[in-house]
């Protein structure tokens, strides 16, 4: 994926990234209409600075600081909106297509794990980044993201146990 | 890593949900945006996204703050100077040597006094143990970094004055035997 600013290029590269960037935002934004618009302001940013695509940490690195800021400016307004944001809770939209019980169970289990080891796992599986990359989003270091990477399967496996 | 292939196989078959359709419709505006109407984009600072990213960051300089920031800052050397000038010319030279004479109103505005004295020790070392010369008992050598602080207040005017320095001081701690 050849970084040229033309309009068929980017398409190309968005519509490869599109499902695992929105993925990736979900786990700071409530909706996905959230969700896709920090995907949207991140890759707008990201493509318009002419940045390498192959250059993947960076554009993970815009998104994750963008949903954070939205995360931030969005707890101050469910402060502010306390009732709206308890029903919100209740109508959290799926991040994914579930098609059976075990994989509902999967993704209450994916619920559980801790924001740092999921980010990884996020970045990792449905990605498809490598630790040099992710270790580039995050700002630590490639043994910190491969251990991040284990404790989460470690964990994803304990809470699957008595399913 | 073996031991997780088979949560790893389960984890991919997980599909994440599709991004809407006007997401690429929504980029291509921007874009769009972004290349067209920069200039425009820059005077009235509008997005495409409904208020919710934020806006870029651009370097403003604020002249009426820089300008109230430096003029405060002037005073405040004007200030300071006069505070720091006034008791060496009015403190009379003779009064270390004669008897002080009786303070008019205007020396008494001028003086500062002695208001504290702060050591604060911020690192020791132990050089370990040193017979220094003439003595056959070993002393323990410490060396220890310290912050003196000297401050001086004028009881009349509330001004005062502090002098902050570093300071390093080597001790010699006789050792008893056991």
């Amino acid at each position: 994926m050849e970084n040229v600013a033309t309009d068929e290029n980017w398409k190309t590269c968005f519509s490869q990234l599109a499902p695992g960037l929105v993925l990736f935002a979900r786990q700071w934004a409530r909706s996905s209409a959230d969700a896709e618009d920090i995907v949207q302001e991140a890759f707008v940013r990201f493509w318009r600075k002419q940045h390498d695509i192959a250059n993947r940490g960076l554009l993970y690195a815009a998104v994750r600081s963008i949903a954070l800021d939205f995360l931030r400016r969005d707890n101050r307004r469910a402060r502010r909106e306390s009732t709206a944001a308890s029903e919100t809770d209740q109508t959290v939209q799926p991040m994914f297509e579930i098609e059976d019980e075990s994989q509902r169970a999967l993704v209450a289990a994916l619920d559980l794990l801790p924001n740092e080891q999921r980010e990884v796992l996020v970045m990792k599986i449905w990605n498809d980044l490598t630790f040099a990359e992710i270790a580039s989003a995050l700002e630590i270091s490639q043994n910190t993201a491969a251990s991040r990477y284990r404790y989460a399967l470690a964990n994803l496996k304990k809470n699957l146990l008595p399913v | 890593m073996n031991d997780f292939s088979e949560i790893e196989d389960k984890l991919r078959k997980l599909r994440p949900v599709q991004p809407s359709a006007d997401l690429m419709t929504r980029i291509e505006r921007a874009l769009a945006e972004a290349r067209s109407g920069e200039s425009l984009h820059r005077e009235n600072g509008s997005t495409s996204t409904a208020g919710v990213l934020p806006r870029e960051h651009r370097f403003h300089v604020n002249w009426l703050s820089l300008g109230l920031g430096l003029a405060a800052a002037a005073a405040l050397v004007l200030f300071a100077r006069f505070q720091l000038e006034r008791p060496v010319k009015k403190t009379p030279a003779l009064a270390a040597i004669t008897p002080a004479p009786a303070f008019s109103s205007t020396s008494l505005t001028a003086q500062f006094v002695p208001a504290g004295l702060t050591q604060v020790v911020y690192h020791t070392r132990d050089e370990g143990l040193h017979f220094p010369n003439n003595s056959e008992q070993p002393m323990r050598r410490v060396r220890s970094h310290t912050r003196e602080t000297l401050r001086w207040r004028n009881p009349i005017t509330g001004a005062s004055l502090r002098i902050s320095y570093p300071s390093e001081e080597v001790s010699l701690v006789p050792v008893t035997g056991q």
